[in-house]
């Protein structure tokens, strides 16, 4: 029951975090940590976090699902899930009943750049935690009633899923807007590629990637560095063995022109939709920029769109937009839903809003009021050692340094109207859209051949996204 | 902090983050406490990892103060709170404290009315001006109500309609109680959402809130001092009024299992089961809570072992047992496999529970229970957030903040005996409520599913 939906902040950080140290100029700064690169390759990086008895960990192989074989989607996830149902020496069984019994946690899951895990335990147990730990990525075994049982699981956890179309609607949306570009695949597969996947392909996904120079590793928490680090040699300094290196993710062109796909789900008595294209990367100089526009667009409750959609017309619970960051290009996103009867209101006055980002750009009071409200609900962001160890790891896959949080309010400071004109106008979509809708096709139909000269349809019951 | 997607589909919004062991008794935070002569109590916490501060406010006011008619009313006001005072009108609230880098929400359950501002530091004055704005002054605008009441129906439409189990756990409720207020949705019933009228909602307003029937917490950045300094200036004088009158109804003894079925368009069944529990204050709530862990909690846990693992009946197994004020429900949650028939799922999960009832839980699981609640209770306290909620919730739901620190003790007075105890007690089929969806495939509607129906 919450008054609104949590605004997604995907395009932040992939996912951020740490408990910052505050700079003497008002600034934050992330807390010092050291990194080491083991002579097995392994990049590893340390830092201490004493507020709570917890060590957390968080790694990244770099191959994820842009990796999984054409037809194989879902393998570089289903490897990740799998890390932890049997290794060498442990039934699956073993390894559930030994990381409960000391409240730890852990599992792993594959992104589209990158596959990535994390496990956490209590500082009295670090001994029994890491073992667990480091034998899972280094030692998976995986047992065939194991990988029969987990496929078996996922492709009804689609089924399950597609009963939900907010569960869902993002599958569509990327599968829709990418087309052959990797981007497009499902990254935890859908019900026809895990029927294809065997467990053959899982071990040669895992010979192939599952490497310590092709792997990156940090711990955050409640320990000695020096301690900690003598700890990681021991159990990761016998890794062997040499990753095949990830295919390079292509580069993301934008959509030229208008296209609407509808999706058919009879009962559904509110329209979920997205509208948008491909936006930008983890890297490019101009995110912070983008982020403080998309702020005020649809990344917090007073922005544009809520207060259109919600705040003024109560067409809707919330609206929001999302710029998510990858190697390539990632989807940039604006979802909301609304009542059937009201799904061309809601539609228009979303088409409106964006024109007026346009044509009337944002004002200097809302700058302001941006850039304050990203600096102050930044730190929370960096709060826990689970948040600090996951912005360790992408930081470091991303080739990015402490620099990105370091001089984040430098840089949000330094935009000017200037910059926002050109932001807007650089990387907010006009007149090339992709629409994605889930509704009851009866009733929205008519009205989705208002948005595109060309019109795709599905049922949700239908295979695939 | 909360993904879009996760806050209503999935299933378990836990608010239940009771937890620990030997060691969480040293590891009480120091917090401060203060009660205004209004008698709105506050506690302070003091951390200053991060330069920001996080105010959250419980209102002892919830859907169970609501009667036939008026159901949702809590939560539509919680909505209304943030439409505009006096001094900072319609939109201010929100335009205000984003602009000074703050953000906010705010949620209703069954009990409690909660509101929680996440602010820098140096803003904290004026988180106060603009909460005793909205507690003392709130504007009810015609126009705006009408304006938020479609908000709340489409927020219903969301989380209920177009929710396989928000559909469900509603008709659970309407089915497991016959007299208490539990019964209802803390949304409302769609008709009743359109047809709340402005003196209902002035009179929830002067039952509801006031600061008497308030705790307030700050944790984070701040000094106490300057806490309880601002809170005198800003909240101190606001006047109190008769808090709501103590809901007397209490939920009969159930005499026989209960079953509804809800048919509606999906691929996969769902599957829960409503057994009624005493409330969180009673002194059985640490022995059911280790009994849900051993039964619940990780990959190891007697029903994902045996649901999951073993049988392969379902993909997702869980439980859930919030706070209350009054005798709850806690709850199972199965998500069947295709192919597998719902009470082939029940049949596991009865036998399970029989086997909690019959036969005692080892040393080993005791332990584990144990461990993972303490784990749980550190994981909640590594934010400020997390703190803030967990302190207000155990002042409101254990009448004392305090309990927090004292849980760890409890949960390792648990006995193997108190464990099945209590499944004895609770875990039959007189007192349960058994509610299975159904799916259709469409026979309505064009395009449905061809050749996917099972």
């Amino acid at each position: 029951m919450k008054r609104r939906l949590a605004l997604l902040f995907v395009f932040l950080f992939a996912a951020t975090s740490a408990t910052p140290a505050r700079a003497e100029d008002g600034g934050l700064k992330l807390p010092p940590f050291k990194k080491v690169k083991l002579q097995n390759g392994l990049t590893v990086m340390l830092m201490e976090q004493h507020e709570v008895p917890i060590i957390s960990f968080n790694f990244i192989i770099k191959a994820g699902a842009v990796a999984d074989p054409p037809g194989k989607e879902g393998l570089a996830s289903l490897t990740a899930g799998l890390l932890r149902k049997g290794t060498r020496s442990r039934s699956a069984d073993q390894m559930a009943s030994e990381l409960d019994f000391v409240g730890g946690t852990m599992d792993a899951a594959a992104d589209y750049d990158y596959s990535n895990g994390f496990a956490e335990f209590v500082k009295k147990d670090i001994g029994k935690g890491l073992d667990l730990f480091s034998d899972a990525l280094l030692n998976a075994a995986f047992p065939p009633e194991e990988v029969t049982k987990m496929l078996k699981q996922r492709a009804d956890a689609i089924k399950a899923a597609k009963d939900q179309p907010r569960a869902v609607i993002n599958n569509y949306f990327n599968a829709y807007l990418y087309g052959n570009h990797p981007y497009a695949r499902p990254d935890n597969g859908d019900e026809r590629s895990l029927a294809a996947i065997t467990r053959d392909d899982v071990l040669k996904f895992y010979q192939s990637y599952y490497a310590p120079g092709a792997a990156i590793l940090a711990v955050v928490g409640d320990f000695n560095t020096a301690e900690m680090e003598r700890m990681l040699a021991d159990k990761f300094g016998a890794w062997s063995g040499k990753a095949t290196a990830a295919a390079s993710v292509p580069e993301a062109v934008p959509f030229a022109g208008k296209k609407l796909l509808l999706i058919d789900k009879p009962d559904a008595t509110q329209t979920f939709y997205q509208i948008g294209n491909v936006g930008i990367t983890r890297t490019n100089p101009d995110r912070i920029y983008v982020q403080v526009i998309n702020t005020l667009f649809g990344g917090r409750f007073t922005s544009m769109l809520n207060s259109a959609l919600r705040i003024q017309s109560g067409l809707t619970y919330g609206a929001r937009s999302s710029f998510t960051q990858r190697l390539a290009a990632g989807p940039f996103a604006i979802s909301t839903f609304t009542p059937n009867a009201t799904t061309e209101k809601a539609m228009d006055m979303t088409l409106d809003v964006l024109k007026r980002l346009h044509e009337k750009g944002i004002t200097e009071e809302e700058l302001k009021s941006a850039k304050s409200y990203l600096k102050g609900q930044f730190p929370p962001t960096i709060e826990t050692s689970d948040q600090l160890a996951a912005l360790l790891t992408q930081l470091e896959f991303y080739g990015l340094d402490e620099s990105d949080v370091n001089n984040y309010y430098a840089k949000i400071d330094s935009m000017t109207m200037n910059d926002a004109t050109r932001v807007i106008k650089q990387y907010f979509p006009m007149d090339n859209l992709v629409f994605v809708l889930i509704g009851k096709a009866s009733d929205i139909q008519e009205v989705a051949k208002k948005y595109a000269p060309k019109v795709d349809a599905k049922s949700i019951n239908q295979p695939g996204f | 902090m909360k993904p879009f997607v996760k806050a209503i589909t999935a299933c378990l919004v836990m608010l239940v983050f009771a937890a620990f062991a030997a060691e969480a008794r040293a590891q009480a935070f120091d917090v401060k406490t203060q009660t205004l002569k209004n008698g709105l109590k506050i506690l302070v916490q003091e951390d200053h990892s991060i330069p920001n501060a996080t105010m959250y406010i419980f209102y002892r006011i919830g859907s169970r103060n609501e009667r036939p008619g008026t159901t949702g009313l809590s939560h539509f006001f919680e909505h209304m709170m943030f439409n505009g005072a006096k001094k900072y009108g319609p939109g201010e609230f929100d335009r205000v404290m984003e602009a000074a880098g703050g953000s906010n929400n705010a949620y209703t359950n069954n009990d409690v009315t909660v509101y929680q501002d996440w602010f820098p530091s140096a803003t904290l004055d004026l988180i106060f001006d603009l909460e005793a704005d909205r507690i003392q002054n709130l504007s009810f605008d015609p126009k705006i109500i009408e304006s938020e009441r479609g908000v709340v129906a489409n927020e219903r439409r969301l989380s209920v309609d177009n929710s396989t189990f928000g559909t469900l756990y509603e008709q659970l409720s309407a089915t497991a109680y016959t007299a208490h207020p539990y019964q209802w949705p803390v949304v409302g019933w769609m008709v009743d959402i359109q047809n709340w009228k402005m003196e209902d909602l002035k009179r929830h307003f002067e039952m509801g809130y006031s600061p008497s029937n308030a705790t307030m917490v700050v944790c984070g950045d701040v000094s106490a001092d300057n806490v309880f300094k601002l809170a005198e200036k800003y909240i101190a004088p606001i006047v109190s009024h008769t808090p709501p009158p103590p809901v007397t109804t209490q939920e009969p003894e159930q005499q026989g299992e209960r079953r509804l079925v809800v048919k509606k368009f999906a691929q996969l069944p769902l599957l829960l089961i409503g057994y009624h529990v005493p409330q969180t204050a009673s002194n059985e709530y640490y022995a059911l809570q280790v009994l849900k862990t051993i039964l619940f909690a990780g990959q190891s846990s007697r029903m994902y072992q045996r649901l999951v693992d073993k049988d392969q009946l379902a993909i997702a197994v869980d439980s859930n047992l919030e706070f209350a004020f009054d005798p709850t429900l806690f709850l199972v949650i199965a998500q069947p496999k295709a192919g597998v028939a719902t009470t082939a799922v029940e049949r596991a999960i009865y036998d399970e529970l029989d086997k909690a009832k019959t036969q005692m839980v080892t040393d080993q699981e005791i332990a584990k229970a144990k461990n993972i609640l303490l784990a749980n209770f550190y994981r909640e306290m590594k934010t400020i957030s997390g703190r803030a909620n967990t302190l207000g919730s155990y002042e409101v739901f254990f009448g004392d903040y305090r309990k927090l620190f004292d849980a760890a003790q409890e949960y390792n007075k648990v006995t193997q005996d108190d464990v099945r105890r209590v499944a004895g007690k609770y875990f039959g089929d007189m007192n349960r409520t058994v509610a299975t969806l159904v799916p259709e495939t469409g026979a309505e509607g064009q395009g449905a599913g061809a050749g996917e129906k099972k």
